[in-house]
């Protein structure tokens, strides 16, 4: 593993028969799972070349249970590493080896619906699409739709910040959340937020969203619903060069439109899709663009001839228009499948997650060219082009020595791409284990810091997810010392009163 | 006395070490133009931020804007406003509630959080504060976020940032994210509905898939005088309910003429377009009714956020048992009270009733005096209240920025 995951305790390890017992009087029944064989699937997420099983598996089922596991690993000093479905594509539930699991899965129920104030509470173990479907039949959905939705829950969701191809228009997970009951490492029980358009004081919903479960655990969750737009029209447009494609998104986001979704795929991309799915992607064009408007009918009726105009002025090559829903779903047939299209033509492949400037496109697709012949591996880019969110898929051969080393460092340097390019390293993803240690690409020491003292105000030990998301570890303490420069008045001529 | 100019974030840095060194606690301004909001502070020292004024970069197709912190306002808009380019959020404008002149900085608005009708679709300042550099009680400056939309490397310590009033760290450059401004406008207005009744019908409005952007209610008032572009809407003595569309001008007509049908039960409705609409929209954001040049001027005024839909019973109630007088935005979710003059501002009652309901009150506008004997930000339950302290100590150990302006426990 190139991952340095922290030491284990072997004090933690030696007391691994205690501790069972003693999260079996807190979680009786199945809830405590300690044997090999059934931790096995809880050794990874969807990051899968990283596995590790846990010292023990904790599957409470309320938020007492929940409060009484973390307040006993509090005080015995035990690390505990949240998860939800483990669909994580960074690696953000990696289990340690003298770690507590402790999987929300129990936490499968709706609490209220309440449309008068466009609201769902839920627990964190719903999945995403479980909520969408909770309130269609009143016509309403909940907007962030990351691509694992039929398997994601919610919880892991506000953990990462999640995306998905809508939010260009609608935000992602942090601007659809309202509230949660979130339990401290302590074993302190809170309540954030609520049905209330904003919290008061410090906007701490907006720092535990994204927080990669290092902050708390989740036990319920208030999220926004919305209407339904009353259609939606896709255009499936093709052109000649990746260049072209790169100055549609522009000059249709500059006309000001923000479709619902604008999604971009490469030639390897667009080959691999229309093999497997068959969905009539032209075959002959470098760069292919799925662009969803949606609204009222007559307002997408003439964004649509809007932005056929666009694309015709940029030099498209093909160029359809959806009639039907059937067709629009065609359309994204192959574009959602995109991933397991790939994982036809390759053995293995590692999904990256960049975001560049839109304008940048181009020269970001000419440097992953460039680094797919330096590295000898070839690579599929699908990109969330509205909103700059890069996708690129590198095709590698776990059983061939080496190339997932090589795949690893490829990725690696095209994530220095990004940053270089004036993007981040991570645009919906998360950090986890696998970008951890390129996070000083981004963010220098003193960045990291104000990060991690920021995590000591929920976690002073250090005992929620560690080893994710920070590449160097700080003692508390030393993080919160305060340097006197000097002690000299800089700008004595300060105003006083 | 010399102004310090500080002239980049090193000064500000610089700044704000010599704070740390001689326990010198730093007020932080942009213009200054809400230094009347918050507990009276425990500072005495000036950190005026309006040197940092330059347009850093702006860039229309990317949908940003970066900008250091002590850029102003109002010219930040009109360049932006001259690529058909707006903050979607509809940052308050807070001189008229206050009675002080200019709109302020980007630093302020940011570190106010306060955002306008629109925050319902579009979300707040949080929503759209993309990236931050910033200087720390620490003395140490540092970045956060990006400048692109889509971003989750690391914690998001904008979302911190905005509404923090400058207690915990000093902006000096911000990214925001800026949206195209709509084509048209439509506002559909209903007239005479009790509190209740209209909240129903602002209810029923943003629960339909017309993509309403604005659900105002302005309740018949005794007290009140009509204030800016509210005058034309008729009498104050006759309430009006209000709700925005906006997008290209055909779905902002088809959308208007269908929600005028979903409506219908609430009673007859007039459309009112595009530059009407918005000069009421900016009044109604502005609380341009409870103006301090205005009838109701020497009244303390409180922000109150609730769950949207319990907001008109929230409302009347505050109403009748205060003598007072309430406008509503956010389709419910945001009461504006202006309250017959006590000297708690009537606080307690408020805050047991507002708490009863699931939301949580602000006193935005009061006398330094009453401003030091009341709690000014609503006040947290213990563990959330510790832990925010914790989180404000995490960023400003020796309690340099803004001292005591959030708690009043603190200003000693």
């Amino acid at each position: 593993m190139a991952i340095l995951m922290p030491a284990s305790d072997q004090a933690v390890l030696d007391r691994r028969d205690a501790i069972v017992a003693a999260l079996r009087t807190i979680v009786p029944g199945e809830g405590v799972i300690d044997s090999a064989a059934e931790m096995i699937p809880y050794e990874s997420d969807g990051l899968m070349a990283y596995r590790q099983p846990p010292m023990v598996v904790v599957l409470p089922d309320s938020t007492e249970q929940v409060s009484k596991v973390l307040k006993y690993c509090f005080e015995q000093g035990i690390k505990v590493v949240p998860r939800g479905s483990g669909t994580s594509l960074s690696g953000g539930a990696l289990p340690l080896a003298d770690g507590v699991l402790l999987g929300l899965g129990k936490f499968k129920r709706i609490r209220e619906i309440d449309f008068d104030n466009r609201v769902v509470v839920t627990e964190p173990g719903v999945t995403n699409l479980a909520i969408s479907q909770a309130v269609a039949h009143a016509g309403f959905y909940y907007a962030p739709d990351p691509s694992s939705q039929i398997a994601c829950s919610i919880g892991g969701n506000v953990a990462e910040n999640s995306g998905g191809v809508h939010c260009l228009k609608y935000g992602m997970t942090t601007n659809n959340v309202l509230g949660c009951e979130i339990v401290l490492m302590s074993g302190e029980i809170l309540r954030i937020g609520g049905k209330s358009a904003e919290n008061a004081g410090y906007d701490l919903m907006g720092i535990i969203t994204g927080s990669e479960g290092l902050l708390g655990v989740i036990t319920e969750i208030t999220v926004r619903i919305l209407q339904k737009p009353e259609t939606a029209r896709a255009l499936m447009v093709g052109f000649a060069e990746v260049e072209a494609a790169g100055e549609c998104v522009a000059r249709i986001i500059g006309a000001g439109i923000i479709p619902g979704g604008m999604e971009m795929m490469d030639k390897p991309a667009i080959h691999a899709a229309e093999a497997f799915v068959h969905a009539g992607y032209p075959l002959d064009v470098e760069a292919l663009l799925i662009i969803e408007l949606d609204g009222p009918g007559v307002e997408v009726d003439e964004l649509i001839g809007r932005v056929e105009t666009i694309a015709k002025g940029c030099g498209s090559t093909t160029l359809q228009i959806s009639t039907s829903e059937a067709e629009r779903n065609l359309f994204w047939a192959g574009r959602k499948a995109a991933f397991p299209a790939v994982g036809r033509i390759s053995p293995d492949y590692l999904c990256m997650d960049g975001t560049i400037p839109r304008g940048a496109l181009p020269r970001a697709l000419a440097r992953i060219r460039d680094l797919s012949a330096k590295y000898d591996l070839r690579v599929a880019n699908v990109f969330h082009a509205g909103d700059g969110n890069l996708h690129p898929l590198i095709l590698y051969d776990a059983n061939q020595p080496g190339e997932m080393e090589r795949a690893e460092a490829f990725g690696a340097d095209i994530l220095r791409c990004c940053v270089e390019l004036g993007g981040v390293l991570t645009g919906e993803h998360g950090v986890g284990i696998e970008k951890r240690d390129l996070m000083p690409e981004m963010f220098s020491e003193i960045d990291l810091n104000q990060q991690q003292r920021l995590k000591c105000a929920f976690d002073a030990q250090g005992l929620l997810n560690p080893g994710k998301v920070f590449p160097t570890l700080h003692r508390c303490a030393e993080l919160g010392r305060v340097h006197v420069h000097g002690g000299r008045l800089a700008f004595p001529e300060l105003p006083r009163f | 006395m010399d102004t310090p100019r500080v002239r980049d974030a090193k000064d500000v840095e610089q700044v704000v070490r010599a704070a740390i060194a001689s326990e010198q606690p730093l007020e932080i301004i942009g213009h200054g133009s809400r230094r009347l909001v918050g507990q009276p502070m425990a500072t005495n020292a000036v950190l005026e931020l309006s040197a940092l004024n330059a347009v850093t970069a702006y860039e229309p197709n990317e949908l940003i804007i970066t900008v250091q912190a002590g850029a102003p306002l109002a010219d930040v808009l009109s360049l932006i406003d001259s690529k058909n380019q707006q903050f979607a959020f509809e940052p308050m404008d807070t001189s008229a509630l206050l009675g002080v002149s200019g709109a302020g900085t980007i630093g302020g608005m940011i570190g106010a959080g306060l955002a306008g009708p629109r925050r319902i679709r579009a979300g707040g300042a949080r929503d759209h504060l993309l990236g931050a550099h910033a200087v720390s009680g620490f003395g140490d400056s540092f970045k956060t976020g990006g400048r692109v939309v889509k971003n989750v490397t690391g914690y998001d310590l904008c979302k911190l940032l905005a509404g923090s009033w400058g207690t915990l760290a000093v902006m000096t450059e911000v990214t925001l994210k800026v949206m195209p401004k709509p084509e048209s406008e439509r506002t559909l207005v209903l007239r005479g509905l009790d509190d209740v009744t209209a909240n129903r019908a602002m209810t029923a409005a943003l629960g339909s898939p017309y993509d309403v952007s604005g659900a105002a209610h302005l309740p018949n008032s005794a007290f009140r005088s009509a204030a800016g572009a509210l005058a034309g809407l008729g009498a104050p003595g006759q309430a009006t309910t209000l709700l925005r569309l906006e997008g290209i001008e055909a779905s902002a007509a088809d959308r208007a003429s269908s929600l005028g049908k979903t409506l219908a039960p609430f009673g007859a409705v007039e459309v009112l377009h595009d530059a009407v609409s918005a000069a009421i929209w900016s009044s109604i954001r502005d609380v341009l009714p409870f103006a301090a040049q205005g009838a109701l001027g020497a009244w303390p005024v409180w922000r109150i956020v609730c769950p949207p839909a319990s907001g008109g019973a929230l409302g009347q109630q505050l109403a009748r048992d205060t003598g007072g007088d309430v406008i509503y935005d956010w389709g419910g979710g945001l009461i504006w009270a202006a309250l017959p003059p006590k000297p708690d501002a009537q606080a307690a009652l408020l805050r047991a009733r507002v708490d009863a309901a699931g939301g949580h009150a602000m006193l935005v506008r009061a006398s330094e005096l009453v401003r030091r004997n009341v709690d000014v930000f609503h006040p947290q339950s213990g563990g959330v209240a510790a832990l925010s302290e914790r989180v404000r100590l995490s960023f400003d150990p020796k309690n340099i920025l803004n001292r005591g302006r959030l708690l009043r426990a603190v200003a000693t």
